[in-house]
C-alpha cells in the first residue's frame, strides 16, 4: 500500500485539478459540437461546417492570416535578428526594449493605434488626404497582417537572435578557408543552423496569429477568421448557436494543434552550438551599408512599438466627450478615476489571484514533477500544450460549456475567469520551477543534509532560496499574461467582473478613444513594471518571454 | 575493533545487478582510507552508504561500535566533501562554512572563530565576506573541505574532490588535503579513480572492481606486491610475456617457476637496458630490436621486441645518450625479483621454485 504522505495529497489534486478545469471543458466542447440545439446527438454541426461558405471562408483566412503572420513575422524578424546580431548597431538594447514592447502590448491596442493613425478618420490618412493622396483605409486582411507582423516578429527576431549568436565561428572560418564567398558561407553553414531557430519561432507568430480575437475583430470589417466566427455564434443577441460554436472550437483547436506539435518538433531541434570560445564578431559597417541597417532595424522595431507609443500620446489628448480636441489634458486618466475605477480594480485583483494561485500550485507541482519521477510527464507536456492549442476564445467557449449547468456552476463570477487565467498559465511555472529544480545538483541538498540539516530543512534553506528569483519573476511574466487577457474574459465576462482589456475593446468600438488610449497605457505601465521586476531577479533574458 | 567498519555490503540495482557486492572494509582512526578503481566499480554507491544518502540492500556498517545503518542521514554527523563542490551560490563563504554549526547549536562568537580558523586552513580568509559563484573550482573545493571539516565530524568522505580541476591544482590541493586531514585526525574515507593520486594521499588503499575488494593495503603493498593482475595493470603497466621457450628458458635462468602460472608479466620500470660489453653478475638477458623510443623528459619509454614479446622499457633520467634508433638492437636485463606470475583467475602467485 502506498504511504499516504504529502505528495501522494499532491499528486491526487493534481489529478483532481486538471480533470476538472482541462478535461471536463475540453470534453463539454467535444460532446457539445456532437448535440444539437434540442440535445439529440448529431454531426449535423460538422456536416454543416464543412457545408456553409461562410465557414470555409473562416477557415481560409485563419489560414491566410496564420501564414500571412508568419511571413511577416519572419521578414521582419530575421531582417533584425540579423542585424542587431552581426553589425554594431547603435543602441542596440534600446532596440531590444522596442520589441519587448510590442511583445508585452496586447494585440489589440496593435489593431486601435492602426486604426488612429489609417482608419477611416485616421490621422495620417487624413493628412495625406490634404495633401492629395488617397489611401484606402487599413481594414480588412492587409490592415490584420501589418499588425501580426508588426505584433509577432519578436518571436522571430529573439529565437533567432539566440541562434545566430551561437553559431560558432570557428564554422564559419572554416568555411572561409575552404573558400566559400560571404553569400555562399551564409547560405551553406549560418542558414541551415538558424533554420529551426527561424521555423520555431515562425510558427509560434502563426500559433498566436490563429488564436488572435481582437485584431480580426477590430480590423477586419468582415473579414472573418475562425476565433470571430466562434465568438460571434456564441455571442448572438438573436440565434446564438452554441453547438455550433463549440464545432468551431473544435476545429480550431486541431489546426493549433498540428502547429503546436510542428513547431514543438522543430523547437526540439533548435539546440545551439554553443561555443563560449568563438562567439561571432560584431562587424562595423561603413557608409550607405551602415545607414540601411540602421534605418531598418529602428524602422521594424518603432513600428512594432507604435502602438504603445501612439496610445500614451493619445490617452494625454483633450477630449470633449468621445472626440478629440487640439491639445493636452488628464481628462481621459480622470475618466478611468471617476467611472472606471471597478474595471481596474477587477484586473488587478482577479490578475494577482490568478498569479498567487498560478506560482503556489505551479510551484508544488513543480516539485513533485523533477522530485518525483513517476508522475505522469507525457501527460504534463500535454497540458503544457493548452495555452497554444486552446486559444483564448476556446478556452472561454469550453468554460461556459463546462461550468454553465452540471456539478459546477460558475458563470457570471470572478472565479471562472481566474480559474481560465490560472490554466492557461499553470503549465507554464510547472514546467519552469521543475526544469530550475533539475538544474540544481541534488548533491547541494546532501551536503545540507550531511551538515546536519532534515531533508525537509535542506529543501527550506538551499533548494527554496535557490529557486524563489525564478519563481518570482515567472510570476510577474504571468502577470502581464494575465492582466492583457481580452478573449477568454470576453465570453466569460458579466458587468461586474469586467476587465480592462475588455473595456478597452469595447471602448474602441464605441469609438472613445481617449478613454481606451488612458486604459491602454495604465495596462502598459502595469506590464512593464512586471517585466522590470521579472528581469531584475532573473536577469535581462528576453526569451523568457516567449 | 575498527572504528569504522562495513561488514559483507550489498547493494543491488534493480532485478540483478549488484553495485556492491559482498564489501568488507575496516578504517581505523585519523586514518586516510582511499576508495581507488574504475569508474563504475561501486566507490560512490559504497560511500553514500555510509553517509546514509542510499540504504545497504544488505550488510553491515558500524561507526565507533554503533549501528549507522538505522541513523538517519542528518544526524550521522559525517562531512562530505563532492565532486562537484556543491557550495550554496546564494551563501557568502563565512556563511558556507558556518551552515554546519548553527543546528549544532555553537554560539556566535565561537561559530566566528572556528570558521575563521578552517577559512585560514584552506588558505581562504581573504574572501571570507565573497559569494562563490564567481570563485575557481579551486577556491569553490577549499570551501566545500573547510565546510566538512569545520563540525569537526566523526567521519569524513571525499568522493572525487579534486576531478573536476586542472592537473597543477590536482597536485597542489591533494598535498594540502593530506596535510590539513593528519593536522585535524579525522577518519577520511577518499574516492578516485587516479591511481597516482591514491598512491600520494593515502594511509592505506582499498582497489576496488566491479562491486569487489581486489586488494587492501598501504600504497607500497598495492603498488609493490600487487595480489592480482586488475590491480597490477590498474595501479601501473604491466608488460606480459609471451609463453613459449624463451620464456621456460629465461625463467629457468632467474630460477624462477610456478605450476599454476598462466601469465606472467614485467613492470616496464623493473627492466634496465644492458651497456654495450659490461658483465652481468645476475638476471636473464633478452635481446631485440628497438621498434619505437618515446622521449617524456623525467622518463623515456623504449619498445622493444624480443622473443618474450614486445616489452617497453623505462628508462629514468634519460640523457641525450640515452636515445636510441628504430632498428637498433638492445640489451635488456630482468632481475629475478622483476617477474610476477597470475594463476587462471588473474590472482598473483609466489614465483619462487
Ligand atoms: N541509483 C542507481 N540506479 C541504478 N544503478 C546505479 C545507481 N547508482 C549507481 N548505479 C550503478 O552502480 C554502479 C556503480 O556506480 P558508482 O558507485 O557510482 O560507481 P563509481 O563511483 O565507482 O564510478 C554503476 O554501474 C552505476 O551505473
Ligand atoms: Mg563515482
Amino acid at each position: 500500500m502506498p504511504r499516504f504522505n504529502f505528495w501522494t495529497v499532491v499528486m491526487i489534486l493534481t489529478w483532481v485539478m486538471l480533470f476538472v478545469l482541462l478535461f471536463i471543458p475540453v470534453g463539454s466542447v467535444l460532446v457539445s459540437s456532437l448535440y444539437d440545439q434540442s440535445g439529440n446527438p448529431t454531426i449535423a454541426n460538422y456536416l454543416k461546417f464543412l457545408g456553409e461558405p461562410r465557414f470555409h471562408q473562416a477557415f481560409i483566412n485563419t489560414l491566410v492570416v496564420g501564414f500571412g503572420g508568419l511571413i511577416g513575422a519572419l521578414l521582419l524578424g530575421s531582417i533584425m535578428a540579423f542585424c542587431v546580431s552581426r553589425f554594431v548597431i547603435g543602441g542596440g538594447r534600446f532596440v531590444s526594449l522596442l520589441a519587448i514592447l510590442a511583445l508585452v502590448s496586447p494585440p489589440f491596442i496593435g489593431a486601435y493605434s492602426w486604426i488612429v493613425l489609417f482608419g477611416a478618420g485616421g490621422v495620417v490618412r487624413g493628412f495625406l488626404r490634404d495633401m492629395g493622396v488617397n489611401m484606402p483605409p487599413i481594414y480588412g486582411v492587409g490592415g490584420i497582417l501589418i499588425v501580426f507582423s508588426l505584433k509577432f516578429y519578436p518571436y522571430v527576431y529573439l529565437m533567432v537572435s539566440g541562434a545566430l549568436s551561437n553559431v560558432n565561428r570557428s564554422l564559419e572560418e572554416a568555411a572561409e578557408g575552404l573558400g566559400l564567398t560571404p553569400l555562399q558561407r551564409t547560405f551553406k553553414i549560418s542558414f541551415p543552423m538558424v533554420f529551426p531557430a527561424l521555423t520555431a519561432g515562425g510558427l509560434l507568430a502563426l500559433i498566436h496569429a490563429i488564436a488572435d480575437f481582437g485584431t480580426p475583430r477590430l480590423l477586419g470589417r468582415g473579414y472573418n477568421v475562425l476565433a470571430t466566427e466562434a465568438f460571434t455564434l456564441y455571442s448572438a443577441e438573436v440565434g446564438s448557436n452554441m453547438s455550433m460554436a463549440t464545432t468551431i472550437s473544435v476545429v480550431l483547436i486541431l489546426v493549433s494543434m498540428v502547429f503546436v506539435l510542428l513547431q514543438r518538433y522543430m523547437s526540439r531541434r533548435n539546440v545551439y552550438h554553443g561555443n563560449m570560445i568563438n562567439k561571432p564578431v560584431r562587424i562595423k559597417l561603413k557608409g550607405w551599408r551602415n545607414v540601411l541597417a540602421h534605418v531598418a532595424v529602428y524602422f521594424i522595431g518603432l513600428s512594432g512599438a507604435m502602438p504603445v507609443i501612439i496610445s500614451v500620446i493619445y490617452s494625454f489628448r483633450k477630449t470633449s466627450g468621445p472626440v478629440f480636441q487640439s491639445g493636452f489634458a488628464l481628462q481621459s486618466y480622470e475618466r478611468i478615476l471617476f467611472n472606471l475605477g471597478d474595471v481596474v480594480r477587477n484586473s488587478l485583483t482577479f490578475s494577482l489571484t490568478a498569479v498567487a494561485l498560478i506560482v503556489i500550485v505551479g510551484t508544488v507541482v513543480g516539485v513533485l514533477v523533477a522530485r518525483r519521477t513517476n508522475f505522469n510527464t507525457a501527460l504534463l507536456d500535454g497540458a503544457f500544450m493548452v495555452p497554444y492549442v486552446m486559444p483564448g476564445i476556446v478556452i472561454g467557449i469550453a468554460f461556459i460549456a463546462a461550468f454553465n449547468t452540471g456539478p459546477i456552476v460558475l458563470t457570471g463570477t470572478a472565479t471562472i475567469i481566474i480559474l481560465s487565467v490560472f490554466i492557461r498559465r499553470l503549465p507554464y511555472t510547472v514546467r519552469t520551477t521543475a526544469s530550475s529544480l533539475r538544474q540544481i545538483s541534488p548533491s547541494m541538498e546532501e551536503a545540507a543534509i550531511s551538515l546536519g540539516y532534515s531533508p525537509f530543512q535542506a529543501f527550506l534553506r538551499i533548494t527554496v532560496p535557490l529557486i524563489v528569483p525564478g519563481i518570482i519573476a515567472g510570476g510577474m511574466l504571468s502577470f502581464v499574461t494575465a492582466i492583457n487577457e481580452l478573449s477568454s474574459s470576453l465570453v466569460l465576462y458579466v458587468g461586474s467582473t469586467m476587465t480592462m482589456p475588455v473595456r478597452i475593446y469595447l471602448l474602441i468600438l464605441d469609438g472613445d478613444f481617449g478613454t481606451a488610449a488612458a486604459l491602454s497605457t495604465v495596462l502598459l505601465v502595469l506590464s512593464g513594471g512586471a517585466v522590470y521586476i521579472a528581469f531584475r531577479f532573473m536577469g535581462r533574458n528576453e526569451q523568457a518571454l516567449l | 575493533m575498527s572504528y569504522l567498519s562495513v561488514n559483507n555490503a550489498t547493494k543491488q540495482f534493480g532485478e540483478s545487478f549488484k553495485a556492491l557486492n559482498g564489501i568488507s572494509v575496516a578504517v581505523e582512526r585519523g586514518e586516510f582510507f582511499t576508495l581507488l578503481g574504475p569508474s563504475g566499480c561501486g566507490k560512490t554507491t559504497l560511500l553514500r552508504s555510509i553517509a546514509g544518502f542510499n540504504d545497504l540492500t544488505s550488510g553491515e556498517i558500524t561507526l565507533g561500535g554503533a549501528n549507522l545503518r538505522v541513523v538517519p542521514p542528518h544526524q550521522r554527523d559525517i562531512g562530505m566533501v563532492f565532486q562537484d563542490y556543491a557550495v550554496f551560490p546564494h551563501l557568502s563563504v563565512f556563511d558556507n562554512v558556518a551552515f554546519g554549526l548553527k543546528p549544532r547549536k555553537v554560539s556566535a562568537e565561537a561559530i566566528k572563530a572556528r570558521v575563521a580558523e578552517a577559512l585560514a586552513a584552506v588558505r581562504l580568509d581573504a574572501m571570507a565576506d565573497r559569494l562563490p559563484a564567481a570563485m575557481s573550482g579551486g577556491q569553490q573545493q577549499r570551501i566545500g573541505l573547510a565546510r566538512a571539516m569545520v563540525i569537526n565530524p566523526q567521519l569524513l568522505l571525499m568522493d572525487e574532490p579534486l576531478s573536476n580541476l586542472d592537473a597543477k591544482l590536482r597536485i597542489e590541493l591533494r598535498e594540502e588535503i593530506r596535510d590539513i586531514q593528519k593536522q585535524v585526525n579525522i577518519a577520511t574515507i577518499y574516492v578516485t579513480h587516479d591511481q597516482e593520486e591514491a598512491l600520494a594521499i593515502s594511509d592505506r588503499i582499498c582497489v576496488m572492481n566491479a562491486g569487489r575488494i581486489e586488494q587492501i593495503g598501504t600504497p607500497q603493498e598495492i603498488y609493490g606486491n600487487p595480489q592480482t593482475q586488475f590491480v597490477a595493470t590498474f595501479v601501473g603497466t604491466l608488460n606480459f610475456l609471451n609463453a613459449g621457450a624463451a620464456l621456460d628458458a629465461m625463467l629457468g635462468q632467474l630460477n624462477l617457476s610456478a605450476a599454476a602460472a598462466k601469465s606472467w608479466a614485467v613492470r616496464p620500470e623493473h627492466l634496465d637496458l644492458l651497456v654495450d660489453g659490461a658483465p652481468t653478475s645476475d638476471g636473464a638477458t633478452l635481446s631485440g630490436m628497438v621498434s619505437k623510443f618515446t622521449y617524456l623528459g623525467r622518463e623515456a619509454h623504449l619498445q622493444v621486441e624480443t622473443e618474450v614479446g614486445r616489452l617497453v622499457v623505462q628508462l629514468a633520467n634519460p640523457g641525450m645518450a640515452a636515445t636510441k634508433a628504430v632498428g637498433e638492437t638492445v640489451s635488456i636485463n630482468v632481475q629475478p625479483s622483476a617477474p610476477m606470475a597470475f594463476d587462471a583467475e588473474g590472482r598473483r602467485i609466489s614465483s619462487k621454485g
